[in-house]
């Protein structure tokens, strides 16, 4: 009798769960899983659309070997150079926030006014405004130009590194733009950090930056690892990206091919980054013990 | 700098204990017990932060000053921030060449419907991935964070197919329908902090609660949802702006639309002007109306910005906004 009522109640939460998660598995299956299953689709044939109808092709694997092998120029000569690029980006948005977030999370007179300012960004980092910005050049630090890094660089650095290299520098500041959602990320996972763990340090006798390396740098790690993942998934849409523009409604076929030639390289990345976290995770779980 | 503390020995006369004391508590006033105490990393922080602070304010006083100097400001060599008379003109002719009553418009009930509906579809997601029991839950929870990794641009096309066939192209419901189950611009982000949040509650208060006599939706509309206040304004904020600010989607569905959001009306303005200068129209305005217009287009957001900053700092603080 017990037992009987006890399964009820478990089948009544799992109708309640369902409800609540109904809508959502809706969205998922309207607006994610089946058009990502008809673009899988039209990306093996040529898609003609006609005023009365669409026109099927099939075409097996051509379009992703046109895009791979035969007319590779923009995989390779405008993707490559930009996820170089993005490769450079990321550590120096990485480490730009997690000061910045350090530095925020202080006590000092003016730390409100300071945390207005640096949440800037995140308002105006997403729009159009910032692509007029870098088209009036506000986002070089001339400090580099007067230096004349460039020249080092062409006679040290090999050629395919160097225009990378230049182009993260002349938008520098475009980077640290970037970086407000992820100094936001990193401000709240410093909250979630005991403050009586830092004070049991204090009294052990640990200075500033043995704090640092040893709790706080420790403690952000899953921090650091979900910023890694939404830089990466942030900068695969950003507007300098070449792809973006280039899945287009003028061929659907091979613009879907493209497109998911693209989604494996953002997930190639994105499995990259779990793995990275799970063996990090391991070894701190297993230093901790 | 750093005083030593008076009625204490004077260093040098004690012995060598003291004197070390002594250089402790130097050391402390200057380098700090932690990083957040002492003279000398306070100064670094200072000018650290002020450095930066300027990076980001930059292009704003550049964008407000260019935009209010007249030709003979412009032309003028020894103005370069501080324009020596204040002209408004500017901004009227951007305002015009944005349609900005209509735009405005457009953009606010576009970006304001969204938020609203991603604050609480994605709420209920959320709650129902922290807290509740569903089948397959393992597998949704993975397809959440599958559909957050995965760009637009993979399933853009068969969505622009599906809104044609629905004859909904060059309107708004492209981008507000997904919104209503917890999709559209970034919403797996929103559901994942909203499940990060909703899984710190205590399982007690869920406890006494069905004790009480609730049901799970008693529960939500009357607890959780009330008690998720400080992260409702970080995404009702983020959504809300995103949604502004967003040029994609609005770019692929409504191109063709008579009257469209402002962050497309730029483009067009920007795009006029370039034709008109390939066309050999040169203007000493075109700078200032094009900030004119990039004024216009983040000033309501500032506005915006201005009033939910505080509410908004303090639940980045208080949430922790991911787990």
């Amino acid at each position: 009798m017990r037992g009987k009522g006890r399964l009820h109640a478990a089948t009544q939460r799992k109708i309640e769960g369902s409800l609540f998660i109904a809508p959502w598995v809706f969205g998922f299956l309207a607006f994610v899983a089946f058009p990502l299953g008809y673009s899988l689709y039209m990306s093996f044939f040529q898609v003609r659309i006609t005023v009365h109808s669409v026109v099927y092709t099939f075409l097996g694997f051509q379009n992703y070997k046109e895009i791979l092998i035969a007319n590779g120029s923009l995989l390779y000569e405008d993707l490559i150079p930009f996820l170089k690029q993005a490769l450079m980006m990321i550590p120096i948005i990485l480490v730009f926030s997690l000061l910045v977030a350090i530095l925020l999370n202080m006590r000092f007179p003016g730390r409100t006014l300071f945390r207005v300012i640096f949440f800037l960004p995140v308002i105006f980092s997403s729009g159009q405004i910032v692509q007029e910005f870098i088209n009036q050049g506000e986002g070089s630090l001339t400090v580099l130009q007067s230096l004349n890094i460039d020249g080092y660089l062409r006679d040290y650095v090999p050629a395919g590194w160097a225009d990378p290299i230049t182009t993260v520098m002349s938008s520098f500041v475009l980077v640290l733009w970037y970086s407000g959602v992820q100094i936001l990320i990193f401000l709240a996972g410093r909250q979630t950090l005991s403050a009586s763990m830092y004070e049991a340090s204090r009294i052990d006798g640990s200075g500033p930056w043995n704090t640092f390396w040893k709790i706080t740098l420790p403690g952000l790690v899953p921090y650091i690892f979900l910023n890694l993942m939404y830089t990466v998934v942030d900068l695969f849409t950003f507007p300098s990206n070449p792809i973006v523009s280039k899945v287009n409604t003028t061929n659907y076929g091979s613009s879907s091919a493209l497109a998911w030639i693209y989604f494996t390289i953002i997930l190639l990345f994105v499995g990259l980054t779990l793995l990275l976290y799970s063996r990090v995770d391991k070894a701190l779980s297993g230093a901790r013990r | 700098m750093a005083k030593i503390p008076i009625g204490k020995p004077v260093p040098w006369s004690g012995s060598r204990d003291t004197w070390l004391r002594t250089f402790q508590r130097l050391r402390y006033r200057i380098v700090g017990r932690e990083i957040d105490q002492g003279l000398l990393f306070k100064l670094i922080i200072y000018i650290l932060l002020i450095n930066v602070a300027f990076i980001y304010l930059k292009p704003i006083l550049y964008m407000v000053t260019t935009m209010v100097k007249d030709a003979k400001n412009i032309l003028d060599p020894t103005v370069i921030w501080v324009p020596k008379t204040i002209y408004l003109g500017h901004l009227k002719t951007a305002g015009k060449m944005l349609e900005y009553g209509r735009s405005l418009l457009l953009s606010v009930t576009l970006a304001g419907s969204v938020s609203v509906l991603q604050v609480f579809s994605c709420a209920v997601a959320g709650y129902a991935f922290a807290r509740l029991d569903f089948p397959f839950k393992r597998f949704w929870g993975a397809m959440l964070l599958f559909t957050f990794i995965m760009p637009p641009q993979v399933v853009i096309l068969p969505t622009i197919m599906l809104f044609k066939s629905f004859g909904w192209m060059d309107t708004v419901l492209p981008m507000i329908v997904p919104a209503i189950f917890g999709h559209g611009l970034k919403g797996a982000m929103f559901v994942i902090i909203y499940r990060s949040f909703f899984s710190t509650l205590p399982k007690e208060l869920d406890e006494a609660a069905r004790i009480d006599g609730a049901n799970a939706f008693r529960l939500f509309f009357r607890v959780m949802f009330p008690l998720s206040r400080s992260v409702i304004v970080v995404v009702v904020l983020f959504a809300f702006v995103w949604n502004w600010n967003d040029f994609y989607l609005p770019s692929i569905f409504m191109f063709t639309a008579e009257h469209v959001p402002l962050s497309i009306t730029l483009a067009r303005v920007a795009a006029e002007m370039a034709a008109a200068e390939g066309a050999g129209e040169m203007s000493v305005y075109q700078e200032a109306i094009k900030m004119a217009s990039s004024f216009l287009i983040i000033f309501p957001l500032l506005i915006v910005y201005f009033f939910a900053q505080r509410w908004f700092i303090e639940g980045v603080e208080r949430t922790g906004i991911v787990e």
